[in-house]
């Protein structure tokens, strides 16, 4: 399952029960339209920190790293990418 | 110690800046600030403020994260005898503005781009806030105020959709800062730590006990608030000897943030309230710091402080911890009939701001004494110490919010095409209060759990949301027409039991 699949099963299962997966889009927003609070934000980094093997910082953890499915990706591929020393600036 | 003639909040700053200038008041962090700079800049603003209008009983509002600035501003509105209302930035627009709209400030104070500008509200005019800072110098004429007037207004849930102030007078919240300074034997080498918002009663312990006695009010990042892995590494770090917040954090540092034995030598009190924390994790929090005291402290924003509870070490963790015996400056009893405590005593509030009616409700009078009704259940030990056990009406808590189901309803009926909403809470199997809402749509109606959540998200503060929306065909009703909450609770009883075969969370009664 690629990164986007994996986030967006989580998010579906945990935040959206009951919603149909076809009105929820890789850019619909998470946080300001309150579907993850912020208490849900720092469960959902947990889980991304523990089934990738990554670790975020502090202000790593902001709002516009993680409003959407889309940037979550970005954001864990980023940390993937320099964990394995590949440049994420080519 | 304060001489027996500081009765105002801000004197408390202005005799311990005077006998330890240079000892750090605020941490923020690798920012000092001194408690000369604190109280420098806070009489600075407060004469700018004043020459520019602001006098006793104004109100100003502090649209301002967690912050020294934020700290000095509040200061700065105390010295001028006006009433400051701390505003989270992060609520919605909505309850912001209609917060704004309640109190009718004279001045806003807010945070915009990378400065903090003061809005003069009689005129809309911009002003930089460090500009007003350099602008005067030296303390306002002091203001001619008594202890018993308000210093400042809480805003909390209100069950009809609308937030309702809470004033608090200086009298009230010293009173119950006083009271913990000496009962828990704070000193100026102690760094306590600030995790809540200024917002929330429980930060008035950290910022007036940092003026009261000296010590380093230590600012927690919202950030790390909620992270416990950073949480527990921050406590350590920054060598917290004083922790005072909702059981949630504390449970997150205990389950999840590797909150082991022998790493925190210098946490010596920590005091908790705002919910109830589960006797397993107080348990294994007694077993990390033996040698701290724990302590469970309990009041509605209304009262304050009003009763406490030391926990002894070795404590039954298969017990409800007790909410324990009245603070001295409190009296409360039970009513006999509906298990209610009241409270009397001089750390209640002023009353609700513009509310008369609902304050004259608030309260009974027993024996010829004001007494506030908490709306929480309560039974009473062999040893005569309190126990909670429910509320009274629909308000429940959530990592030490309150919350008001009846407010989450208020914002889906404002949808055009949800006919009627029906809200309840249940308890996850880590006891985390879940919210979910029953949702009758228009027969054409298309709406989605995500519209919903993002319509409701314009209103309600994150910690509202509900978790769940249920779109149901019919509301079950009773015999007189009303939704039938006890039927609602079985219905999503049965579909927890559906989703979690192997046991779901409990719906609450």
């Amino acid at each position: 399952m690629n990164i986007q699949a994996v986030v967006r099963q989580y998010i579906l299962e945990k935040h959206l029960r009951g919603e149909y997966s076809e009105g929820f889009e890789d850019t619909t927003p998470l946080i300001s339209s309150g579907i993850i609070d912020s208490i849900g934000v720092l469960d959902l980094v947990n889980f991304i920190e523990s089934r990738f093997k990554i670790e975020f910082m502090p202000r790593e953890i902001a709002p516009h790293n993680l409003e959407t499915v889309e940037q979550i990706h970005l954001a864990i591929q980023k940390k993937l990418d320099s964990k394995s020393g590949v440049s994420s600036n080519p | 110690m304060p001489e027996p003639d500081d009765k105002l909040l801000h004197h408390w700053l202005r005799r311990t800046s005077e006998r330890h200038p240079t000892c750090a008041a605020i941490l923020e962090d690798e920012r000092v600030t001194t408690f000369s700079r604190l109280l420098e800049d806070a009489e600075s603003l407060s004469h700018a403020l004043t020459k520019r209008g602001l006098s006793k009983g104004d109100r100003v509002a502090l649209v301002l994260p967690k912050s020294s600035e934020a700290i000095t501003s509040l200061f700065a509105v105390l010295m001028a005898g006006a009433i400051y209302v701390p505003i989270q930035p992060r609520w919605p627009a909505e309850k912001i503005q209609s917060t704004i709209d309640d109190c009718t400030p004279r001045f806003t104070i807010k945070a915009s781009e990378n400065s903090l500008v003061i809005v003069d509200c009689a005129n809309g005019e911009q002003l930089s806030w460090r500009e007003m800072l350099a602008a005067s110098h030296g303390a306002c004429p002091e203001p001619d105020i008594a202890p018993d007037d308000p210093a400042f207004i809480l805003f909390t849930s209100g069950s009809t959709g609308k937030p309702k102030g809470v004033v608090i007078s200086h009298r009230a919240v010293g009173a119950f800062v006083k009271w913990s300074a000496e009962e828990f034997q704070l000193r100026r080498e102690d760094r306590i730590a600030c995790p809540s918002p200024l917002s929330f009663d429980l930060s008035t312990f950290d910022v007036f006990n940092m003026a009261l006695i000296g010590a380093t009010c230590v600012l927690v990042p919202d950030q790390v608030v909620w992270m416990p892995r950073f949480l527990t590494q921050f406590v350590r770090e920054q060598r917290i000897t004083v922790w005072y917040s909702v059981p949630s954090i504390l449970a997150g540092m205990l389950n999840e943030g590797g909150f082991t034995r022998g790493k925190y030598p210098d946490l010596r009190v920590i005091l908790f309230a705002g919910e109830v924390f589960a006797g397993r994790n107080l348990a294994k929090m007694q077993a990390v710091t033996p040698h701290a005291v724990c302590a469970n402290l309990y009041g509605p924003t209304e009262t304050n402080v009003i009763t406490w509870y030391r926990v002894p070490s070795g404590f039954e963790p298969s017990k409800p911890i007790p909410i324990g015996k009245a603070c001295p400056y409190a009296e409360v009893m039970m009513d006999s009939s509906s298990g209610e405590l009241l409270a009397n005593g001089e750390s209640l509030m002023s009353g609700y701001w513009n509310r008369p009616q609902e304050t004259e409700q608030a309260f009974v009078n027993v024996s010829g004494k004001r007494f506030y009704c908490t709306g929480d259940r309560v039974s009473l030990t062999d040893s005569g110490d309190y126990v909670y056990l429910d509320r009274l009406d629909r308000q429940v808590k959530r990592r030490g919010f309150r919350i008001e189901l009846g407010e989450i309803e208020a914002a889906l009926l404002r949808h055009a095409e949800v006919l009627e909403a029906a809200v309840i809470a249940s308890h996850d199997p880590e006891a985390q209060t879940m919210i979910a809402a029953f949702v009758r749509r228009c027969p054409e109606s298309t709406l989605s759990l995500i519209d919903v959540k993002t319509f409701c998200a314009q209103f309600l503060p994150s910690y509202s949301m509900p978790d769940r929306v249920l779109f149901v065909e019919a509301m079950p009703k009773g015999a007189r027409g009303k939704i039938d909450y006890a039927a609602l609770k079985k219905l999503y009883a049965e579909k927890l039991d559906d989703e979690y075969p192997g046991g779901c969370p409990s719906v609450h009664p």
